[in-house]
């Protein structure tokens, strides 16, 4: 009994807490005292260029690596004192995730749930919700290397989470995946997140990451930003892009260039960006001046900020 | 209520550590089946090599062509000749004078030269000693060796002719020293009895080592490796349902062989069938535990393929006793023989097939491939790595 009431206080501890985590293999230092948590149900995106520590960090969590000073909890287990119950409770679908191709779909399904010590009915019933889930029902007797990459992909998923972990871990798990396949999978993502499971997904694709909840940026294997995608926008490209368009622009500009608060000016096609202070040109204001100055059928525009700004900013800030 | 939880736990451990071996064993089998090469490799090849090897490979020899130099041309020397060609192991590739001798074995026209001397008729008839003179083509051994035994065993055969062709007659002198060859086992000498359980171990040897050093190993190259490591699956229950279904397939390959050896070519099952798959069951877990070493140090499927088949095909085809006899061999080599599996298993399934030995005679045999299967499993187990790095 006092083993239930304790996991039934577990939602209060994060999925996952990361203290000073670090990995070196030699003299590189391929994580450096990186620290966060992740909130359970959270979709928590990693991102980073190849190399700048991704793989390492999820490899540390999963156990499969040891850090080499550090420490961490996943799903409430100490990852050096019980790796084993970390691994029970979780799902990982490594970068190269390698399905049996010469087994079929559900003969996949039927292993994995193995492993994880699912048998008769019960793996089953579990068998065919994930099929469900990943929209494979009809395909369960292919042979799974007959299957394009997209849906590879969506199995692997379903293996990873057959055995209901609290936490995924997904690194790169739409690689090498066409577009559309990948809008599909992370509808996966979000109704498994939706479901109360933690998912903790590293990507370098940047329009991926604006579906997460919160994101940890990587540079160099430090962990250099955390927020969620408007946080960051905010923190990391603090002015304001205003796009410009209308006939007579070029000449009109320089009433605008002196102006207090205007940073910069840059002709961008036939318009212009503006980049101004937060606050300190309203649309409107730019418009008005701009049709003083003798340009005409003006509209000004403010612009969105994409997680791309934000990596660019991020990533020239650290190696400033 | 304590220790009653912890039993209880326990038994739930154990049933859940079934289900991971379970599902590991399940799923290799199901690779098996899938993949003809596998079962090419484990159940087609090994019939294929032992016909090539029970017919090809056969130390029986026949119709040897002998050159003949008759020196003497008298009744007698033609006595010897027709004795000497007339059972049609020896025959005669004609006359030819000794100075040929060396251009006809460059030719590899005959693999020996009988020369009878001059006086050969005189000098028996005045019972006095003869010596005749044998010249082999010694470059094969195999060939050379034979024709010695076969040329002496006829010599004798002529000496008792004329023996007895003296005692019918007046004056009759003591018999001649007779020599009586009984070969025991084999009676008839014939290589495949000698050869099918020689080839069971060096068969079995190749296959189980290459069976898993390939499975292990395409593990690590596919990545999913990592996965299972990820997964509460634990080393020793990698290495159990890795080797389960290739034990049953190697067990199936062990008869096999020795049910188209006793078909094809009449070898007996004098001994225990029991002690027979004992032997073979620890020798199998040996050489499969040997391919998983190979695989889990080297974790690529090429270099796996060489290491495996030059770690087992040599040593079993050398040093095994299959072929070369191991008391024949220089002593570092016979040393070496020792920690050599399939030197023991030959040993043994002759002796259980064509001697009928038991337990009393092979204990050693079978306590060698235990030890071997104990510790090669054993030093896998402590070289697989739990983690990635």
């Amino acid at each position: 009994m006092t083993l239930r009431q304790a996991q039934g206080h577990r939602p209060l501890q994060p999925a996952v807490e990361a203290r000073e985590l670090t990995r070196r293999f030699g003299s590189f230092t391929a994580v450096d005292r990186v620290s966060f948590e992740v909130e359970r149900g959270e979709i928590f995106g990693y991102l980073g260029a190849n190399g700048a520590g991704k793989s390492t960090t999820i490899r540390m969590l999963t156990g499969l690596l040891t850090p080499t000073a550090g420490s961490g909890r996943v799903a409430g287990h100490d990852l050096a004192r019980d790796p084993e119950a970390v691994k029970a409770s979780i799902g990982y679908m490594s970068q190269k995730f390698s399905l049996y191709l010469d087994l079929p779909v559900r003969e996949n399904l039927a292993f994995f749930g193995g492993a994880y010590g699912l048998e008769g009915k019960e793996l089953e019933a579990r068998a065919d919700e994930v099929l469900a889930l990943a929209d494979l029902r009809t395909l369960g007797n292919t042979t799974t290397g007959e299957l394009p990459g997209g849906l590879r992909q969506r199995l692997a998923l379903a293996c990873a989470i057959l055995h209901r972990p609290e936490i995924v871990f997904l690194d790169e798990p739409t690689a090498g995946v066409d577009p559309v396949a990948r809008r599909t999978f992370w509808r996966i993502i979000r109704d498994l997140a939706r479901g109360g499971t933690t998912v903790f997904v590293t990507t370098h694709y940047l329009d991926e990451a604006e579906y997460c909840a919160r994101i940890g940026l990587m540079v160099d294997g430090r962990l250099v930003a955390l927020d969620t995608p408007a946080g960051l926008k905010r923190t990391w490209v603090p002015e304001q892009v205003l796009v410009v368009r209308g006939r007579e622009l070029r000449g009109a500009a320089a009433a605008l260039s002196g102006r207090a608060g205007v940073r910069n000016v840059i002709p961008f096609g036939a318009g212009l960006h503006l980049r101004t202070e937060p606050g300190s040109l309203a649309p409107e204001e730019a418009r008005r001046l701009l049709t003083e100055a003798g340009a005409s059928e003006v509209s000004v525009e403010p612009a969105e900020p994409s997680l791309e700004d934000v990596f660019l900013a991020v990533v020239g800030n650290s190696h400033a | 209520m304590r220790e009653r939880g912890g039993q209880i736990l326990g038994s739930e451990r154990l049933r859940r550590s079934l289900i991971r071996v379970g599902a590991m064993a399940g799923k290799e089998t199901l690779h098996i089946l899938r993949d003809p090469r596998t079962l090419y490799l484990a159940l087609v090849m090994p019939v294929l090599m032992l016909f090539l090897f029970g017919y090809g490979v056969s130390f029986d020899l026949d119709r040897i062509p002998v050159a003949i130099s008759d020196l003497d041309r008298t009744e007698a020397s033609r006595a010897l000749v027709r004795t000497v060609t007339g059972s049609h192991e020896l025959v005669s590739a004609g006359e030819a004078d000794a100075a040929e001798a060396d251009r006809l074995f460059r030719r590899g026209r005959v693999a020996a030269m009988l020369v009878i001397p001059s006086q050969y008729g005189e000098k028996l008839a005045r019972r006095e000693r003869v010596s005749l003179q044998l010249l082999v083509d010694g470059s094969d051994v195999v060939v050379a060796n034979q024709v010695l035994s076969k040329a002496d065993a006829l010599v004798r055969a002529e000496t008792r002719r004329l023996a007895s062709v003296e005692l019918a007659g007046p004056g009759a002198a003591a018999a001649p020293l007779q020599v009586k060859l009984w070969t025991r086992y084999n009676p008839a000498s014939l290589s495949a009895l000698f050869m099918v359980p020689g080839l069971a171990a060096y068969i079995l040897a190749i296959t189980a080592v290459l069976l898993t050093a390939l499975t292990v190993a395409g593990e690590w190259e596919r990545g999913s490796m990592e996965q299972l490591f990820a997964s509460p699956v634990g080393r020793l229950e990698i290495m159990l349902g890795k080797l389960a279904p290739y034990l049953a397939l190697g067990m199936l390959e062990l008869l096999l062989v020795v049910a188209f050896g006793a078909a094809v070519f009449d070898v007996p099952v004098r001994g225990s069938l029991t002690l027979f798959l004992v032997i073979g069951f620890f020798f199998l877990v040996g050489m499969l535990g040997q391919g998983l070493l190979i695989s889990i140090l080297t974790k690529n499927q090429l270099v796996a393929t060489q290491a495996g088949t030059i770690s087992s095909l040599l040593p079993s085809l050398l040093l095994s006793g299959m072929v070369f006899p191991v008391e024949n061999m220089p002593w570092p080599l016979q040393l070496l023989s020792r920690v050599i599996p399939a030197r023991y298993l030959v040993h043994a399934l002759r002796g259980i097939l064509l001697k009928g030995n038991g337990l009393a005679a092979l204990w050693p045999d079978l306590l060698a491939v235990a030890v071997f299967a104990v510790l090669i499993v054993a030093f896998s187990a402590a070289r697989f790595p739990r983690r990635l790095a």
